[in-house]
């Protein structure tokens, strides 16, 4: 460790960091340590071309840019005296000069760095009377990406994304001088599984996504904290949000689990909140029954079945959530039917993010002692399945199925009953990631029909089948309580006590 | 072809000469005595002798050779690269093309003294595309020297120097002369100069320890080994010893290479080349290269080395005299000026890649007779946002020129404001 001192105050970083990185390892960067700057994104390779991040340092003559100065000990950093203001004042001032004013018609307005810097650290007026460079305008990029050419400040992060994290390189900034710009390589296309991230590391309106462009001004959204489940790398995400509605998702910072990256599939994910949705309860077919009558139903057959001693059957899903799958677990060991069973789909998988298993939650069944499993659960009298990864074929031999789950499936015209649940962007809980991380997700929207959770609709079943001490309201912070205190691997991981960076299972 | 009327010095002694380019001519000159000298010494001493000779680098920045030569690691299983820098690109320097055409075994012998020096096995030589007769003649050197054995494997029968040489042709571009913009062009990227540190020496052609030096740079070295430390200190000034080949350009009698000693006042240089044409009156003289400020008539005594130059606000450079006489719009001088680095910019930071077109937009609103008082203040404001915050020295080298001529001729520019036009019409044409 060394100490540097940046604006008189003393911070002890890393050796062998820049200036920029030390800052961000502490977190504190644009948010105790102002250094505004473009080129630098502290996932990719330095490039120190946008000039923005100059700062003095003692004993050198020439202003430094942050992004690119290791630190020394005792270093003497000051990033707000006259001489570094005019230097920002000049770099912004000369980005303007070839950029459009028209920021009411661009998309990224709201969060923008070229408004916001402009506004904290640039100038009053422009003092440019000539025409700006010619450039494309609402370019194809791709299946995702749309890039005004026009509005972008060169500042090459989409250039480096593309060579350094999908290893795909499909753009460049070609010619020279104030003639650069930003193009794909001739006969390629920005098609890659990771593509759309461009956009949100694009500092300006220049890369935007073909899915949110236009749909909504970003100062109508509010971002709620999520963890995506499209599979069991777990990706942490915002869930940007407006009347109860999800617009997209971004990826939020996690250095342990996905830097700042998201892979498209998980980012189109939030479409699934809405398509294809299990909107109402049934009973063998019949879909216009009441929720309580699903419930008692179910009730009634675990509880016929329990009187006949009949055999019961537990089958989970590794999309529910640590909470759920404990509440099933508890309930199975009181109907003394014997551990769950889950199945996990499998898929590609690179060695970015995207993981095999097209789950997120496949760990946490495991640790909470699901057996996995892809074959028939044989005969059985009741099949209680949370639904989303099982096939028809495994509940051949079941007289009664009970199906909760989220989406329309096929297993629906088999089913004895139907209760719709909420998905991941509608309740809270936590899911164990691949590398055993346990990572909590908070509550986005409300569903649009009545839905419950798997946790709490086990726990309505539980209750109408007869079982003693299941008659209180759900809540998901007891049921975390009461995991974290039975189940030692995951003491420690209280919902309440977890941050937006989750810990791994003990 | 160019000949020089041969002046004082070493150099450019037998350039008259065609044989001098072939090996056996060379040597009966004196060649290959300088490397003998240092095959026989240690390669620390070789690197001594250099620092202590004061040569300084003749590509534009002038900084010790020497010192640059020690500067290379000692301990390290990495091999190590030699880079001679032929793209000279400056408007206003055509010296190095006079070397590789007219002596490129001076070149050879001067990089196979800092391979020794260094103890690098691989040297490129860089040439600007466009110099299709210097490449033509190094390559052509380069191959007699394989025939003698004087590079690749064992040179001089010297156990373990081996030193293998490679031509390279540019593909054309200013930026590719900066030196790690030509390691990037080199290793067959696009020709963008690297964030230093770190510097080649610890990161340089294809991640070796690389040292770059100038084509005229090299060619000194065999005569300071051959001939001694005091010898070469006999030309020049105790600051930048030996000779130089300016080259004078413009408005003068007759345009050409001059080698001088460095130190030679600027009126006896410009003498050499005749003087101002048809007994015009001198208006301004741009010393070295177009990236140097502007001198005036006032400075026409200054010695032509770069202690005496930078206490005038300008730099010897790569010591390309222009001369401009009194009928000089220094107006369009800032045009075409402006148009070239507007032109070569590599565009990686922002104020070079900005700045460079704004002030060429600016420079010729105003010579249309357009400008404005709020655009004179814009050529002092903006040079200024460049200068010394970029990424390598080009942005200073655009800033400077347009710097230098607000200094001196502020005139020139209030008049087309005023007057909403050109005052020169006897001016060169844009
Ligand atoms: C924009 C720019 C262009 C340059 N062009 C050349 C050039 O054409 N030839 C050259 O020898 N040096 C050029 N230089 C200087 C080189 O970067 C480097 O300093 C030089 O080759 C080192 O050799 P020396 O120490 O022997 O002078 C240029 C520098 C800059 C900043
Ligand atoms: S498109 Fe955006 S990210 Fe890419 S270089 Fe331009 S401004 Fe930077
Ligand atoms: S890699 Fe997996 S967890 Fe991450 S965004 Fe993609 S699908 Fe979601
Ligand atoms: S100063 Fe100009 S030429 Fe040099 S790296 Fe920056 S943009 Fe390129
Ligand atoms: S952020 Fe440091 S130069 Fe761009």
């Amino acid at each position: 460790m060394v100490t540097i001192t940046i604006d008189g105050k003393e911070y002890e970083v890393a050796e062998r960091r820049t200036i920029l990185q030390a800052i961000d390892d502490l977190g504190l960067l644009m948010t105790e340590v102002d250094i505004p700057h473009y080129c630098f994104h502290p996932k990719l390779a330095v490039d120190g071309s946008c000039r923005l991040c100059q700062v003095e340092v003692e004993g050198l003559p020439k202003l430094q840019i942050a992004c690119d100065t290791p630190v020394r000990d005792g270093m003497i950093v000051k990033t707000a005296n006259q001489r570094v203001k005019d230097a920002r004042k000049g770099v912004m001032e000369l980005l303007l000069i070839n950029h459009p004013l028209d920021c009411p018609i661009c998309d990224q307005a709201g969060e923008c760095k070229l408004q916001d810097y402009s506004f904290d650290y640039g100038i009053e007026s422009a003092r440019t009377q000539e025409p700006r460079r010619p450039a494309k305008k609402n370019a194809d990029l791709g299946p995702t990406i749309v890039f005004d050419q026009e509005r972008c400040i060169l500042c090459r992060r989409c250039v480096r994304f593309c060579r350094e994290v999908p290893k795909t390189g499909e753009l460049g900034v070609f010619h020279r001088g104030d003639e650069s710009v930003l193009e794909l390589f001739p006969g390629t296309q920005l098609d890659n599984p990771y593509s759309m991230n461009v956009a949100d590391i694009c500092p300006v309106g220049a890369l935007t996504t073909k899915d949110f462009r236009f749909k909504i001004r970003v100062w109508f959204l509010d971002d709620q904290e999520s963890v995506c489940d499209q599979c069991s790398n777990g990706c942490n995400i915002y869930a940007s949000r407006s009347n109860n509605k999800v617009y997209r998702y971004l990826p939020r910072r996690n250095d342990a689990v996905n830097d700042t990256w998201i892979c498209d599939h998980g980012r189109m994910s939030y479409k699934q909140i809405l398509e294809n949705r299990l909107t109402e309860p049934g009973i063998k077919g019949q879909r216009d029954v009441g929720y309580r009558d699903a419930i008692q139903e179910a009730g009634r057959l675990i509880r016929e079945a329990r009187t006949s001693s009949r055999r019961i059957v537990g089958v989970a899903s590794p999309y529910a959530s640590n909470e759920d799958l404990f509440t099933f677990r508890k309930l199975l060991e009181a109907l003394g039917a014997g551990p769950g069973t889950f199945a996990v789909q499998r898929g590609e998988a690179d060695d970015v993010l995207i993981k095999a298993e097209k789950a997120p939650n496949a760990n946490g069944a495991r640790a909470l002692g699901f057996e996995e499993s892809y074959e028939s659960v044989g005969a059985a009298d009741v099949a209680i399945v949370l639904g989303h990864t099982t096939t028809a074929e495994y509940f051949r031999d079941v007289a009664n199925l009970i199906l909760i789950d989220t989406h329309v499936s096929s297993l629906m015209d088999q089913a004895a009953v139907v209760l719709p649940a909420r998905v991941t962007a509608e309740k809270e809980g936590t899911f164990t990631n691949h590398a055993n991380r346990v990572q909590r997700f908070l509550p986005v929207v409300e569903p649009k029909f009545e839905a419950w959770s798997d946790g709490d609709l086990l726990q309505q079943i539980a209750s109408a089948s007869g079982l003693g001490g299941w008659d209180s309201m759900y809540s998901v912070h007891e049921i975390s309580k009461e995991l974290t205190e039975s189940i030692a691997a995951f003491a420690d991981l209280q919902l309440g006590s977890l941050d937006d960076q989750g810990r791994e299972l003990s | 072809m160019i000949i020089v009327p041969y002046v004082t010095g070493y150099l450019s002694e037998h350039y008259a000469d065609d044989d001098f380019r072939t090996l056996s001519a060379y040597k009966a000159k004196g060649g290959f005595e300088g490397l003998k000298k240092a095959l026989a010494m240690e390669p620390e001493e070789v690197v001594e002798i250099m620092k202590s000779a004061g040569l300084r680098g003749r590509g534009g920045a002038g900084f010790n050779a020497g010192m640059k030569w020690s500067f290379m690691p000692k301990d390290t299983d990495r091999p190590k690269v030699l880079v001679c820098n032929g793209d000279e690109s400056e408007p206003g320097s055509f010296k190095d093309r006079l070397i590789m055409e007219r002596g490129p075994l001076q070149i050879l012998e001067g990089i196979l003294i800092a391979a020794w020096a260094v103890g690098a096995s691989k040297a490129f030589i860089y040439i600007r595309g466009e110099y299709k007769e210097p490449i033509r003649c190094l390559e052509a050197a380069v191959k007699e020297l394989y025939g003698a054995r004087l590079c690749g494997e064992n040179v001089m029968g010297k156990k373990g120097f081996n030193i293998d040489i490679v031509v390279h042709s540019g593909a054309g571009a200013y930026i590719c002369g900066e030196e790690t913009g030509l390691l990037e062009s080199l290793e067959g990227k696009k020709g963008q100069p690297r964030k230093k540190p770190p510097f080649p020496a610890q990161f340089g052609a294809f991640g070796l320890p690389t040292t770059v030096n100038n084509i005229e740079t090299f060619a000194h070295a065999p005569y300071i080994l051959d001939r001694g430390v005091d010898w070469f200190r006999g030309f020049g000034t105790e600051k930048s010893p030996g000779t130089t080949l300016y080259g004078v350009s413009g408005h003068v009698e007759r345009p050409g290479l001059f080698e001088l000693p460095l130190g030679t006042p600027l009126r006896e240089v410009i003498g050499h080349a005749g003087g101002v044409r048809g007994g015009r009156r001198l208006k301004g003289v741009i010393p070295g290269g177009m990236s140097m400020p502007i001198l005036t008539p006032n400075d026409i005594d200054v010695p032509m080395a770069d202690e005496f130059l930078s206490e005038r606000g300008t730099h010897l450079g790569t010591g390309g005299v222009m001369v401009m006489d009194e009928t000089t719009c220094m107006v369009r001088v800032a045009c075409v000026v402006s148009y070239f680095f507007r032109d070569e910019s590599c565009g990686q930071c922002t104020q070079c890649r900005e700045g460079t077109g704004w002030i060429n937009k600016i420079c010729e609103r105003i010579e249309q007779g357009r400008g404005t008082q709020q655009d004179m203040k814009l050529l002092e404001d903006v040079p200024a946002m460049m200068e010394g915050q970029t990424i390598c020295a080009f942005a200073d080298a655009a800033a400077w020129p347009i710097q230098g001529l607000m200094r001196h001729f502020r005139d020139d520019f209030e008049a087309h404001i005023r007057e909403h036009k050109c005052p020169y019409p006897e001016s060169f044409e844009l």
